[in-house]
């Protein structure tokens, strides 16, 4: 039961939303933009290539329509457990069970494995970054990838202990 | 290493984990955590187990020495 506790899906959502902005960075990266100011005319324009336009397109209607079925969720755990209310505005991560101490002991176990992860993982990319000339887009597709393990080494590990004990 | 006598009390008494987990605040799984030795408890959550089993916290944990 607890698995599906929206605290612990919550690495699901937010790894989600981060292929998704590794779509839309990918459609923004082929735009071209086209300012004419003159004492005659001012215009300003954005193209987008075939598939980079797509992309984007498509990206942004599946951002909206996960973002209008994570409000609902929020929403709906809210009225579930009105004890444990989540915020979007909480400054504590929003994966964190804190409900007992056992929890509390499951949390920092997972949390380690991503600070372990982070000690590695940030010199490597920084490495990385120095020695390769590497575009804006894949700077930034590294960063997701990051982001993405962090979400995936947190939920694993929530998701290995909460199944031991199912 | 921490040993304890949970489960074997739970059992005892006719507690679920979930039974357990409520009348000392905590969730099931926490129970369930303690009873495998994955998690030690804190003295304040020990004291409420053994409370619930009227049994001192030394006869419900004690700690077996590692060869």
């Amino acid at each position: 039961m607890m698995k599906k506790d929206f605290r612990v899906q919550y690495p699901l959502w937010q790894m989600a939303f981060i292929v998704l902005f590794g779509f839309m960075a990918f459609g923004l990266k082929g735009a071209t933009s086209e300012l004419v100011n003159t004492s005659d005319e001012f215009s300003y324009s954005l193209q987008f290539p075939p598939l980079e336009s797509v992309a984007l397109f498509v990206t942004l209607f599946l951002t909206l329509l996960l973002l209008a079925i994570f409000f609902m969720k929020i929403s709906k755990h809210n009225k579930q457990n009105p004890t444990q209310r989540i915020s979007l505005l909480q400054i504590r991560p929003l994966e964190y069970l804190e409900q007992d101490e056992g929890m509390v002991h499951i949390t920092r176990i997972a949390s380690q494995k991503v600070y372990t992860f982070f000690a590695w993982a940030l010199p490597f990319i920084a490495v990385i970054f120095l020695v390769f000339e590497l575009s804006r887009f894949w700077m930034i597709v590294g960063i997701l990838l990051l982001a993405l393990m962090q979400y995936f080494i947190y939920y694993i590990e929530v998701r290995k202990r909460l199944e031991d004990e199912e | 290493m921490l040993q304890n006598r949970v489960k074997e009390l739970r059992a005892r008494f006719g507690f679920s984990q979930g039974e357990l987990g409520e009348r000392v605040g905590v969730t099931r799984q926490t129970i369930g955590f303690i009873e495998k030795g994955d998690f030690s408890p804190s003295i304040t959550l020990s004291l409420k187990i053994a409370r619930e089993f009227q049994i001192p916290v030394d006869q419900l944990f004690w700690l077996e020495e590692e060869k």
